[in-house]
């Protein structure tokens, strides 16, 4: 029964007779039953209790050790010194001793960890130039406006890499040495590299193109480091080509925000080939030692070093566990209270007209 | 008379011997009178229902959407960081989310057309106010901020100490927008699937479609093609590949929606219970009904009724 069917006459301005236009289409008309709701809560809460079980196994299995450096040890003068922006340029090493009182099995990652910096404030977020970091030609020299006032120096000669984020890299370097019962201290070997995004690491930070004549430090020409940084970006590791520039791993590290004020970043993972690293983390006594630059002082942070094992879940986080375990016990909860009321209470959704 | 079609909720024009005169100065006109039973009983018993339905999951959608970046201002110094990527905000309200509500706004019928002019009082809603009042937009505004406070909470308290079976930190903004991001599309596509009291093949393809299209849509604008292009634009690289494929991230949406999904079915499995109302019986019978109609084909539906 179409439109066609006649051009003038009574019934030529009907709608279709089709399931579209009438609201007849085949459709499913869920209902919520108590057969299928109750047994979704039950269900719902026994699955949630195995997860949670399950992932507290496996997170009971990590371990982490947090050693707060900030003004420990001998670090209180080096703390004292970086309040004063005169005295950036002096260098300042202290030490903090600590014990680690179980073995860390398998791999074992070190951290640095901030309190109380926000990588997340909108302005300072904005402050970058991804261009510029891809290696562009046009961009290394040009700095986006957002990075302002991280852009040009007083000379206005551009920054490279420009903007707050890089401004503020962390630049302490954290070095940890194993004290043995018997023997000398021994340095904690770390593999320094690799620890940042395969995406970031390859394809989002590039340096400017070089070739055997055209080195990295005169691809840079023309620009100048960061006004915090002590050493241009083309000597950041001036050993390993392929970690130096903007591929540094500890800049890419860096460079990805954290989400919250209080965070770690991986610093190194323990390179277990030789010595007494071959399980893992001995127990034992630890000396921390630290080329102490960042200040804290100045917005009343804290910096630490986290050591920790991890599983295919991760490190040590025992939110999501918990989380589980509560949520299935408040709906075994609700479970229980709606069954009680649809047995005792409920009309069971009889007809209700007669 | 015209001025009584000023002080009604609509104007209804009968066209016929005497002219057309009220079918120009009305909103709906047909010829018959009897015309006016399905007009109200059927039509426009339905339009209030999928007018209200839509507006609380509008209302709720958004609030969920929105107020997550309230709670991440307690963390962010207030500095008006947006949670998701800025792409994902353009399209979450037009590409998204539009889709399975506008089919639930068409589409959507609470009890069939037949049962509709069987029992007239079905219209008492209607005219009561009773599915979209000042109580029914708290409930659901309530609805958004609690779902919103799950969404950044239960993110936030994974996140923040996670790391991935390769020790890298996964506390990192990029993560968590788009956990986040995506833990609300889900979350706010199964309640669209609670609200939805009909599903038609469309609502089904809007439905699905619109979750295929955030991944699609996520997983090309993180990916490094649109990166070498725009740079700046696409800063997102890698990001839905690296989160999407750690097990926390999963386990932590599943956890999200559970805990925002569980409270509604226990409300208005409590709701049915206790206090149906005449459409939710009428419902439940027609439910019956067809179950023991099934071995004879579908005998129940049709326009046959009326």
């Amino acid at each position: 029964m179409g439109k066609k069917q006649a051009g003038t006459g009574p019934l030529s301005r009907r709608p279709d007779n089709s399931a579209f236009k009438q609201q007849r289409l085949p459709a499913w008309s869920p209902s919520l039953t108590a057969q299928t709701v109750l047994p979704t809560f039950y269900i719902l809460s026994l699955v949630c209790l195995f997860l949670g079980i399950w992932l507290f196994i496996t997170v009971e299995n990590t371990y982490e050790l947090k050693v707060d450096y900030t003004n420990a040890g001998t670090c209180e003068r080096c703390f004292d010194l970086r309040k004063h922006v005169i005295a950036s340029k002096t260098p300042c090493t202290c030490t903090v001793s600590f014990q680690v009182p179980k073995t860390f099995q398998g791999d074992v990652f070190f951290y640095y960890g901030l309190r109380n910096f926000h990588q997340n404030l909108r302005r300072y977020m904005d402050s970058r130039d991804d261009a510029q970091m891809v290696g562009r030609k046009n961009n290394l020299k040009a700095p986006s406006s957002y990075c302002a006032p991280f852009d040009y120096d007083a000379n206005r000669v551009p920054i490279a890499p420009c903007g707050a984020v890089a401004n503020s890299m962390f630049n302490d370097s954290l070095t940890v040495m194993y004290n043995p019962a018997v023997g000398s201290e021994i340095q904690v070997p770390l593999y320094r590299k690799g620890i940042a995004w395969y995406t970031d690491k390859n394809v989002k930070f590039r340096n400017p193109p070089t070739n055997d004549t055209f080195t990295l430090q005169r691809a840079f020409e023309g620009t100048t480091r960061p006004l915090y940084w002590q050493r241009p970006v083309y000597e950041l590791d001036d050993t390993d080509s392929n970690n130096n520039g903007f591929i540094n791993d500890d800049l890419i590290v860096w460079m990805r925000e954290a989400a919250f004020p209080n965070f770690k970043k991986l610093y190194g993972v323990l390179n277990r080939a030789q010595g007494p690293f071959t399980e893992g983390l001995p127990p034992g006594n630890y000396t921390l030692y630290i080329n102490y630059n960042f200040p804290v002082e100045p917005f009343r942070g804290r910096k630490e070093l986290v050591i920790s094992m991890v599983t295919w879940f991760g490190g040590q986080n025992y939110f999501l566990p918990i989380a589980y375990l509560v949520t299935s016990g408040l709906i075994l909860v609700a479970a229980v209270v709606l069954t009680m009321v649809y047995v005792k209470v409920g009309k069971k959704g009889k007809n209700m007209e007669d | 008379c015209f001025s009584s079609s000023a002080a009604a909720h609509i104007g209804v024009g009968i066209s016929g011997q005497e002219g057309i005169q009220a079918v120009l100065a009305s909103d709906y006109s047909f010829s018959q009178f009897r015309f006016l039973q399905r007009l109200l009983l059927v039509h426009g018993r339905w339009s209030y229902l999928r007018m209200c339905r839509f507006l609380c999951y509008f209302f709720y959608k958004n609030f969920a959407f929105t107020m997550v970046h309230f709670w991440f201002g307690f963390f962010c110094g207030f500095s008006a960081q947006t949670v998701y990527d800025q792409y994902f905000i353009t399209l979450y309200n037009i590409v998204y989310t539009s889709l399975p509500v506008l089919a639930m706004g068409l589409f959507d019928q609470d009890v069939p057309e037949q049962r509709s002019l069987e029992y007239p009082k079905l219209y008492e809603p209607g005219q009561l106010n009773l599915l979209f009042n000042k109580r029914e937009f708290f409930i659901c505004i309530a609805q958004g901020i609690y779902t919103s406070v799950v969404l950044f909470f239960i993110p936030y308290g994974v996140l923040s100490h996670a790391t991935q079976s390769n020790g890298v930190p996964l506390a990192d903004y990029q993560t968590f927008a788009v956990t986040t991001a995506t833990a609300l599309v889900i979350v706010v596509s199964v309640q669209i699937a609670l609200d939805t009291g009909y599903w038609t093949a469309i609502n089904h393809f809007f439905i699905w479609g619109s979750l295929g299209t955030y991944f699609t849509i996520l997983f090309a604008m993180h990916s490094s093609i649109l990166f070498n292009i725009f740079p700046k634009q696409f800063h997102f690289l890698g990001s839905a590949h690296n989160t999407l494929g750690q097990p926390v991230v999963w386990l932590t949406i599943a956890l999200a929606t559970v805990i925002c999904i569980a409270p509604v079915l226990a409300f208005r499995f409590l709701k049915l219970d206790l206090k149906p109302q005449l459409s939710d019986t009428v419902r439940y019978t027609q439910l019956v009904l067809q179950k023991k109609q099934k071995p004879c084909g579908r005998v129940g539906r049709g326009v046959g009724g009326g």
